[in-house]
């Protein structure tokens, strides 16, 4: 008998599968308490499916509720979640109906490896896409199509510079910390208002965690956090005015064969900026899904720079529109009275310094003098004041400085004197240099918002507001939350006296004999400055600033058209438009 | 209508394990196949293995009032239906899963290759027991390993690994207590190590793959490795006491696949956990320490030999099973005794059962009775 004899062998087997049982049971043991915590998370990870709810941004408004950037739906496409890695074939469809190359993709799949949420592949995905992944879906497990809200520039490039954009967070953003709490993929503004006002605008995100099954139809909602909008921007900004503006630059532009321009519309009394137009522009739609290869080449090699905004970043000289500072100057340091006659014989007595076009007026007074835009009367003014007079009176007007506008980027500016020349040029200050300080030309460099600042300055008869865009901030649910009331930035130390003949002579300007005399013709009154910029480089730019009406200003309009020759030529006729659509048609045009 | 007799001598610790694992395993089919989701024939797996339960019991406790003895000459009729079987698999046999092991009988799908593994017990026994005193040297060993080759190539031909290796193991068993000398264990360890390359070639390539990913399961993690991930995840997200019966969310909710088959155990180590698989395999032991109890108490040779093939077979499905679901051996199909979804297998597992009571109710009489 088998057993009876070797009955150790069966013992031997027994102990054999005592020893198998245990392994068995220690395995269990290894997975379920020793890894437990690890299998638990990677279950929960199966099972859950954790997307966020991007918060729609807040809408912003034009000063009469019209939309200019709101969002509208998009199909974004995520792949979920699910294990470490994704199916080679799922990324190879993928790239295909994409178009976006295979390692872009792997390389966007790494680089949201911390999250636990889908990695997004594309946000508002062309409809062509959309139905191809949909047709596919079976093929592509793992892809979602997720609707999500995206930006949407209404009116395409109208105020572009000043509505900014926006875009994915960068690298260097989430190292840096400068946005707390946000992951690589959130949605920024990257440049003008979305940007400075971002904060407000961007909201909070919300999310949900749902269970999915393997296929990844939702079983439950686990919880929800609804998004937060963001905040809602009523701008100074009128729509209307800021299209006038813009087809009135690009005409013009077009006939002067110009391509840069800056123009700034404000009501003196509150700083509220009514349109702000900065040429060349671009479409900020091309940024809000990632910019592509094309549209970035097209903005980045024009050499006129559309990024840059240049109604404040911009800096010219200000040429002869700084006659108003030289004159205010003169006038309250009592270096010259109103009825003083000085003779311009074409040249300066001093030095052989002249009249842009070699004219000679003979005697003329401060009103002449200014309405004429003769340089030898502030030549004079200039060598009577000195430098440093100058520079002081400059500061006051604004000049130098930024004005404080809610935009970033804006330029200082640059007020001129010996110990700049001396450090920049090594060189020593000349009479010659003050001169041209005086009429605007040389060294020194204003920004066209400076500028309209300067000009509200006189129009309201001294009082200096900063200039601003946005004029109310809103809830989500349309209700006030805040509101920025005009911010005076200082007073001119010029005496109202003084002031007043100023205003005459600026009002001379439009008048029959003045260098913007075809605004005469508008149904009001309207005071301004032609001035044209040196530019070493190539055609002078020209400026104009205007205030109407004159007796009693609501609008300030400047323009400078970038090599577009004397003011009166390229900018006269921008303004013009700009006021005829805020006061109303000329009357001549209308007769005739 | 109960006979006395059978009903007091029955091994009642061997019938709790059996009964305890298979109402275990009926819970987590149910749970597995969703019995608790509202939806039409949702109790179809759960009732299917109650109900073959149930008949099995039956013929189980009718077969006790034979003697195992007469096996001996049906031994070999069953070896020849058997190699018929299989044949039949292969010419007839439906395909499932990339294998060909099911033949279509009336409404029944059945699975020779698991009854196979009750003749391979059967007739193997039957086939030592005449030579058990040749079996002194390596020369008298020589017609039993044919006499096992010829179904294990058949199986193997299905595919099914599985099944063939538990032959093996049947084997193996019967070596053990026939006394196959060490000397010759360690020549044949050596002599499959070195043609192991040889047998790569023969596997097909799935089962090659099965292999490389058991070596590596990140390797293809939503291929062939991602049985046993998942698996491994359900298991491991049981930890001590298991998410409780239908609310483990990888069976729940898919993601673990087969799940009411093969991959029963990491229902059950979700479920149930660490606990609970613990009692799971603990009763197992005892199944099998009853089974070598009655090897050692068999009155003949030939029960004895049974006693040991059925020991083998339920030993190896557990080690092979539990080892796969847990991601310690390849994946192989082999069903875990009592527990996975079956109607073959359950009726294998618990003929060998009625098997081993029967050894146990009918000792050798004597001869002058």
């Amino acid at each position: 008998m088998l057993n009876k004899t070797f009955a150790y062998r069966l013992e031997i087997m027994m102990f054999a599968v005592i020893a198998i049982i245990m392994i068995l049971i220690g395995r269990m043991a290894y997975l379920q308490i020793y890894r437990g915590a690890y299998y638990d998370r990677q279950s929960e990870g199966n099972r859950t499916r954790y997307t966020t709810i991007l918060a729609p941004r807040g809408i912003i408004y034009d000063s009469n509720g019209e939309e200019l950037v709101n969002n509208k739906p998009g199909f974004m496409i995520s792949l979920m979640r699910r294990g470490e890695s994704y199916k080679p074939e799922v990324i190879e469809r993928l790239s295909v109906i994409l178009k976006i190359p295979e390692s872009k993709i792997r390389e966007i799949i790494d680089k949201s490896k911390d999250n636990y949420e889908p990695v997004r592949l594309m946000r508002n995905a062309s409809p062509e896409i959309v139905t191809k992944i949909e047709e596919n879906l079976r093929d592509l497990p793992g892809v979602m199509l997720e609707v999500q809200p995206v930006r949407n520039y209404v009116n395409k490039n109208l105020a572009v510079q000043t509505l900014g954009y926006v875009g994915e967070i960068s690298e260097y953003e989430i190292d840096n910390g400068l946005y707390k709490g946000l992951k690589a993929g959130s949605i920024i503004g990257k440049f003008g208002l979305e940007r400075f006002y971002d904060n407000f605008l961007r909201g909070t995100d919300g999310s949900y965690r749902e269970e999915v099954d393997v296929n990844g139809r939702v079983v439950k909602i686990m919880d929800k956090v609804d998004p937060k909008p963001g905040h809602g921007l009523v701008l100074t900004i009128d729509a209307k005015m800021q299209r006038v503006a813009e087809a009135a630059v690009d005409k013009q532009l077009q006939s002067l064969g110009a391509r840069a321009c800056a123009v700034v519309a404000m009501d003196p009394y509150t700083g509220e900026i009514k349109a702000l137009v900065s040429r060349p522009d671009f479409d900020p739609n091309w940024f809000v899904n990632g910019i592509s290869e094309k549209h970035w080449q097209a903005i980045n090699n024009d050499s006129f720079d559309p990024m840059t905004d240049k109604a404040i970043a911009g800096q010219y000289p200000p040429g002869s529109t700084f006659k108003i500072v030289t004159g205010s100057a003169a006038l309250e340091e009592k270096k010259v009275t109103p009825e003083e006659l000085i003779f311009d014989s074409g040249r300066h007595k001093l030095i052989d310094m002249r009249n842009a076009n070699g004219e000679a007026l003979g005697w003329i007074d401060f009103k002449k003098a200014l309405s004429a835009s003769d340089n030898v009367y502030f030549y004079e003014m200039g060598n009577r004041l000195g430098i440093d007079l100058l520079d002081k009176y400059a500061a006051k007007f604004g000049f130098g400085a930024k004005t404080g506008i809610d935009l970033d980027g804006e330029a200082d500016g640059l007020i001129a004197n010996p110990k700049y020349k001396m450090k920049v040029f090594d060189e020593d200050w000349f009479l010659g240099d003050t001169f041209n300080a005086a009429i605007g030309q040389g060294f020194n460099l204003a920004t066209p918002i400076q500028v309209a600042t300067m000009l509200s300055a006189v129009a309201t008869d001294g009082k200096r507001f900063e200039p601003h865009l946005v004029k109310k901030i809103l809830n989500d649910d349309g209700s006030v939350f805040k509101t920025f009331k005009p911010k005076l930035l200082g007073s001119l130390p010029v005496s109202r006296e003084n002031l007043t003949l100023i205003q005459d002579g600026l009002k001379a300007v439009t008048q029959e004999g003045g260098t913007a005399a075809d605004l005469g013709t508008l149904p009001v009154s309207v005071a301004g400055k032609t001035g044209t910029a040196e530019n070493p480089h190539g055609r002078d730019h020209g400026w104009f600033i205007a205030y109407a009406p004159a007796d009693k200003p609501t609008l300030v309009v400047i323009c400078i058209v970038e090599q577009g020759g004397y003011g009166s030529v390229a900018s006269v006729p921008i303004v013009k438009s700009i006021l005829e659509y805020a006061f109303g048609q000329s009357t001549q045009k209308q007769g005739g | 209508m109960l006979d006395k007799k059978i009903v007091n001598n029955l091994d009642y610790v061997l019938l709790f394990g059996v009964f305890l694992l298979t109402g275990i395993g009926i819970m987590l089919i149910g749970s597995a196949t969703h019995a608790n989701v509202d939806s039409p024939n949702r109790y179809y797996y759960v009732f299917r293995q109650a109900l073959f339960a149930f008949v099995n019991i039956c013929i189980g406790y009718y077969l006790l009032h034979f003697d195992y003895r007469m096996l001996k000459d049906l031994a070999k009729p069953m070896y020849v239906l058997n190699i018929i079987m299989l044949l039949a698999v292969m010419f007839f046999g439906r395909t499932v899963l990339g294998a060909q092991r099911w033949i279509q009988l009336g409404p029944f799908s059945i699975q020779p290759s698991e009854f196979a593994k009750a003749i391979m017990i059967i007739a193997l026994a039957a086939y030592v027991d005449k030579r058990v005193n040749t079996l002194d040297n390596l020369r008298g060993w020589i017609p039993v390993f044919a006499y096992v080759f010829v179904p294990f190539i058949l199986v193997m031909k299905q595919p099914d690994l599985g099944t063939s290796l538990v032959f093996l193991a049947i084997l193996l068993g019967i070596m053990i207590i026939c006394g196959f000398k060490k000397k010759y264990f360690l020549a044949m360890g050596f002599g499959v190590l070195a043609a192991a390359p040889l047998l790569w070639g023969v596997l097909h390539e799935y089962q090659r793959n099965r292999i490389r990913v058991f070596l590596d399961p990140g390797l293809e993690p939503y291929g062939s490795g991602y049985h046993v991930i998942q698996s491994m995840i359900a298991i491991g997200s049981g930890l001590l006491t298991g998410k409780g019966l239908f609310a483990g969310t990888q069976s729940q909710l898919n993601f673990l696949p087969e799940n009411h088959t093969d991959f029963i155990f990491a229902v059950a180590g979700e479920e149930f956990g660490f606990i609970g698989v613990t009692i799971i395999l603990l009763l197992y032991l005892l199944i099998i320490y009853r089974g070598f109890s009655i090897a050692m108490n068999a009155t003949d040779n030939f029960g004895c030999l049974l006693a040991t093939g059925i020991v083998a077979m339920f030993t190896f499905h557990v080690l092979v099973n539990v080892g796969m679901t847990s991601g310690i051996m390849p994946v192989t199909g082999v069903p875990l005794p009592f527990m996975s979804y079956g109607v073959s297998s359950l009726t294998t597992n618990m003929l060998m059962i009625t098997l081993l009571l029967n050894i146990d109710l009918h000792p050798q009489r004597l001869r002058f009775h």
